[in-house]
C-alpha cells in the first residue's frame, strides 16, 4: 500500500514541484567534439541565435532512440554515361529506393533529379556520408544504381553564438537545432540540460486571468464558508436532536457528499438555466414576468451567486457529519448538568456545545477551505470558466489549452501553498484563542 | 429551579406544577421548531434533484419548455433519457466509468482492508501519518497529479486504459478507505479475537470466522464509498484518458456544446448511484471522522 501511495502520490507531487520550478529545456551544453561525451567548452541558452559554421555526421548502430534526429546516406554505384561504373554515397534525400530486399534492406534504386538545378541535374557521390566530405563522381538522374551500404547517421552542427563573446563555437547535436533560411544561421530550440528558473512562477503572476482566478476564488471562500458553517451547525443540531425519523433525515443531508461537484454543477444549471426552475417558481409566484437570465457572461454576479449556492448545497454535508460525530463525543451528562441549571437551549449551544466542537470545527474549517480553493467542475457547468474563473481552472487551461505543463504545475503549487498556509493559520489562531481563555 | 433546599414548596403543588407544564411546553416548542428546521434543510436538499430527476425522466418537449410545469415527472417517458444514450461515446463512457469504478472497488478494497486492521490492532510508526495523509492528499490538486502520471502511464504504454484510471482512483480513495476499515475493525471487540483463540483457533482462523463476519458491512461500505468516488472523479479521468473516456470525463468535455436535455440526463445519471449509496454507507459516516478528529 505505501508503495501504492508512494507511486500515485509522492511522484507526481514531488514531479509537480520541480515542474514549477526546473525548466528542462533551459540550456544546452556546446562540445568541444561531436559527440556526448566529449568535454563541455560552453553553454548556449534556449532560444540563442547561432552560426552553423560546420557540420558532422555520426555513425550510429541502431536508430532505436526515436528522440534523435538522423539522416540517412547509401553507398550506391550507378552506371556514368561513360560506361564506367562509379560508387560513392549519396544522402536518402537523392536516392529513390526501388526495390527492398527479403530482409527488409533497400537494394536497388534510382538517383532522383536535382529540381530548381535545371542545368546541372546530376547528385554528387561522395566518399564519406558527409556532406563535407570529397566528391568522388556525378551520378546522372534518374540512373538506375544498387545499394551497396546503408549509413545512418546522426547530425551534429559546430555552431557559435555571435551575441555572446565568451561562448565561443563548439558542437551540438542538430536536433537541438531548428535551421532558420538557408542553413547558414539556426536557432536553439531547446536545451538538454534544465535549470532553476522562477519564469514559470512570474509567468503565471503576470497571466492575464490569474488576477481575476485568485480573486475570484478567494471571495467564494469568503462567500461559501461562514454561510455553510451556520448551515452545518444547524444541520448537526437537528440530527443531534434525536427527532423520528433520524435515519432518514440524515440520508437525506448526506446525499450531496456523495454526490460529484459535476453533477451538482448540472443539477444548479437546471436551477438556473434560462427556461430552468428558479425562473419557473418567480414566474408562478408573479414576482417576475419573462425569464430572467441568471447565466451569460453579461451577469457575473448571478454566476458568482449561483456558484456559492450550488457549493453550499454540495460541501455542507461532509461539514455536518464532521459537527455531529464531535457532537455525539460530548456527554449526554453534561448538556443535562446545563439543563438543570437553566440554561436555555442556545446558551447550551453557545457555551457548551461550540467550545467543546473545537477541534471538529478546527477540522472541517482546514478541510473546507482546502476544498474551496480547489472548486472546478461547478464552475465550469454554471459559467463555462471563461466570465468566472478559478485557479484550478486556470491550471486545466494552461494544461489543456496552452499545453503549458510547468505553468499549470505552478499554479497547482500555488494553490498547495494556500491551502497548507491557511490550515497553518487556522491550527495557530484556534491554539493561541485555546491559550489566551485558560 | 434555582432554589437552596430550604423553603422548596412541595412537589405536588400548583406552583410546581405550572413551571413544570411551562418547561414542557417550551420544549414541545422547541422539538415543532426543530421539526420545522429538519423539514426545511430537507426541501433545500430535496427540490433540486427532485427537478432534475423529473427532468431526465420526461419529453425533450418539456425539457425545453417555459415555464416548467409545476408538478414533476408530467407526462413521464424516458425519452430525454434515451436521446442521451443513444448520443455517440455515451454508452461506452457509462461502461467505461463501471469498470474503472468496479476495479477501484475491488483493488481499494483488497488493500484497504488489511492496513484499516493493522491500523485498528497494532500501533506502529506512521500510525498518525496516515490520518494527516488524508489532507495532504485533499490539498494538492488532482490535475497536476495526474499529469506527471499521464506521461508515465504513456511510458509504460497503460495510457488511456480502463486499469490506469482505476489505480489512479484507487490511490486516491485509499487514505478515506483505510480510515473507514479502521474505524470498523476497532468496533470490533479484541476480546471476542482472544476467545476464538484461546478455544484453539489460529490468529488467521479467529480473523476469518470471527472478525470478518462482524466487519463485514462496514467493509462494503468502505467498498461502495470507493465505487462512488471512482465513479464521480473528473480530473484524473480527463487528463489520463484519451478514447476510452469515463462518463463524467466525456461529459466535462462535452458540457459546453451541449443541449439543456443532454446536460439534465448526464446529471442525472452522475448522481444515481450516490442517492442509492448514501442510504448504506450514512451511518458509518461518522465513525469515520470520529477517527480523524481523535
Amino acid at each position: 500500500m505505501l508503495l501504492f501511495l508512494g507511486l500515485f502520490f509522492a511522484y507526481p507531487m514531488f514531479e509537480g514541484l520541480r515542474l514549477s520550478v526546473w525548466d528542462d529545456d533551459a540550456v544546452l551544453p556546446l562540445r568541444a567534439a561531436p559527440h556526448l561525451d566529449a568535454p563541455e567548452s560552453g553553454r548556449l541558452a534556449q532560444g540563442a541565435t547561432v552560426e552553423i559554421l560546420d557540420r558532422q555526421g555520426n555513425y550510429i548502430g541502431d536508430p532505436g532512440d526515436t528522440d534523435l534526429l538522423t539522416e540517412t546516406w547509401y553507398r550506391v554505384s550507378v552506371d556514368q554515361p561513360d560506361g564506367i561504373s562509379a560508387s560513392g554515397w549519396a544522402p536518402e534525400t537523392r536516392i529513390r529506393v526501388r526495390e527492398t530486399g527479403a530482409d527488409g534492406r533497400p537494394r536497388t534504386a534510382t538517383v532522383r533529379p536535382r529540381l530548381g538545378e535545371p542545368d546541372d541535374p546530376r547528385t554528387a557521390l561522395r566518399s564519406d556520408p558527409n556532406e563535407t566530405a570529397a566528391i568522388v563522381a556525378f551520378a546522372p538522374e534518374r540512373a538506375p544504381a544498387t545499394i551497396a551500404d546503408i549509413a545512418i547517421l546522426e547530425v551534429w552542427f559546430k555552431v557559435s553564438d555571435p551575441a555572446s563573446e565568451d561562448a565561443g563555437s563548439g558542437w551540438v547535436p542538430s536536433r537541438f537545432v531548428q535551421m532558420l533560411g538557408s542553413g547558414d544561421t539556426g536557432r536553439i530550440d531547446r536545451g538538454s540540460s534544465g535549470e532553476f528558473t522562477t519564469g514559470f512562477i512570474k509567468k503565471m503572476f503576470s497571466d492575464r486571468f490569474f488576477g481575476p482566478a485568485w480573486r475570484t476564488t478567494f471571495l467564494l471562500l469568503v462567500l461559501i464558508v461562514p454561510a455553510q458553517f451556520l448551515l452545518a451547525l444547524a444541520m448537526s443540531l437537528v440530527i443531534h436532536a434525536r427527532l423520528k425519523f433520524t435515519s432518514w433525515f440524515l440520508y437525506v443531508f448526506t446525499i450531496p457528499m456523495g454526490m460529484s461537484d459535476l453533477a451538482v454543477g448540472t443539477l444548479f444549471f437546471s436551477v438556473f438555466t434560462g427556461n430552468g426552475l428558479l425562473n419557473s417558481i418567480l414566474e408562478g409566484l408573479g414576482i417576475i414576468d419573462s425569464a430572467q437570465v441568471f447565466l451569460s457572461s453579461q451577469t457575473r454576479n448571478w454566476i458568482i451567486f449561483a456558484i456559492v449556492v450550488a457549493e453550499i448545497w454540495r460541501s455542507t454535508s461532509i461539514v455536518m457529519v464532521i459537527l455531529v460525530s464531535g457532537l455525539q463525543a460530548i456527554p449526554d451528562e453534561t448538556l443535562e448538568a446545563a439543563e438543570l441549571f437553566g440554561a436555555s437551549y442556545w446558551q447550551r449551544v453557545r457555551h457548551i456545545m461550540l467550545p467543546l466542537l473545537k477541534p471538529s470545527i478546527q477540522v472541517a474549517l482546514i478541510l473546507r477551505t482546502i476544498l474551496a480553493l480547489q472548486v472546478f467542475a461547478v464552475v465550469i457547468a454554471l459559467g463555462g470558466g471563461d466570465t468566472v474563473t478559478v485557479l484550478t481552472n486556470e491550471t486545466f487551461r494552461q494544461y489543456f489549452e496552452f499545453r503549458d505543463n510547468n505553468v499549470a504545475a505552478a499554479y497547482a503549487v500555488f494553490v498547495l501553498t494556500l491551502s497548507l498556509a491557511s490550515a497553518f493559520l487556522y491550527l495557530r489562531s484556534i491554539r493561541d484563542g485555546s491559550e489566551a481563555r485558560q | 429551579m434555582s432554589g437552596s433546599g430550604a423553603g422548596l414548596p412541595a412537589l405536588d403543588s400548583p406552583q410546581v406544577r405550572r413551571l413544570h407544564s411551562r418547561a414542557k411546553r417550551r420544549a414541545r416548542r422547541g422539538r415543532v421548531w426543530t421539526y420545522v428546521s429538519a423539514i426545511a434543510i430537507s426541501l433545500w436538499i430535496l427540490i433540486p434533484l427532485l427537478f432534475l430527476t423529473s427532468m431526465a425522466f420526461t419529453t425533450r418537449e418539456v425539457v425545453r419548455s417555459y415555464p416548467k410545469n409545476v408538478l414533476p415527472f408530467v407526462p413521464f417517458s424516458i425519452d430525454t433519457i434515451r436521446f442521451f444514450l443513444d448520443q455517440p461515446g455515451v454508452l461506452s463512457g457509462l461502461w467505461n466509468s463501471l469498470v474503472v469504478a468496479t476495479i477501484t472497488l475491488i483493488l481499494s478494497t483488497l488493500l484497504a482492508a488489511p492496513a484499516g486492521y493493522a491500523i485498528a490492532r497494532y500501533f506502529f510508526p506512521g500510525r498518525d501519518l496516515v490520518r494527516l495523509g488524508i489532507l495532504a492528499v485533499r490539498a494538492f490538486p488532482i490535475v497536476v497529479l495526474s499529469i506527471p502520471l499521464a506521461a508515465l502511464f504513456v511510458r509504460a504504454n497503460i495510457f488511456d486504459t480502463a486499469y490506469s484510471v482505476a489505480c489512479m482512483h484507487t490511490a486516491l480513495t485509499m487514505p478515506t478507505s483505510v480510515l473507514i476499515s479502521a474505524s470498523v475493525f476497532a468496533s470490533v471487540p479484541r476480546e471476542l479475537e482472544e476467545a476464538g483463540q484461546v478455544f484453539g483457533a489460529s490468529a488467521l482462523q479467529s480473523f476469518w470466522h470471527i472478525v470478518l463476519p462482524l466487519a463485514l458491512p462496514g467493509i462494503a461500505a468502505s467498498s461502495i464509498f470507493a465505487f462512488v468516488l471512482s465513479w464521480n472523479e473528473v480530473f484524473a479521468a480527463s487528463v489520463l484518458t484519451l478514447d476510452n473516456r469515463t462518463l463524467p470525463a466525456l461529459l466535462l468535455v462535452q458540457l459546453q456544446q451541449s443541449s439543456d436535455a443532454y446536460q439534465f440526463a448526464g446529471g442525472f445519471f452522475l448522481m444515481a448511484p450516490s442517492l442509492i449509496f448514501m442510504f448504506f454507507i450514512r451511518n458509518y459516516l461518522f465513525n469515520m471522522w470520529s477517527q480523524v478528529t481523535k
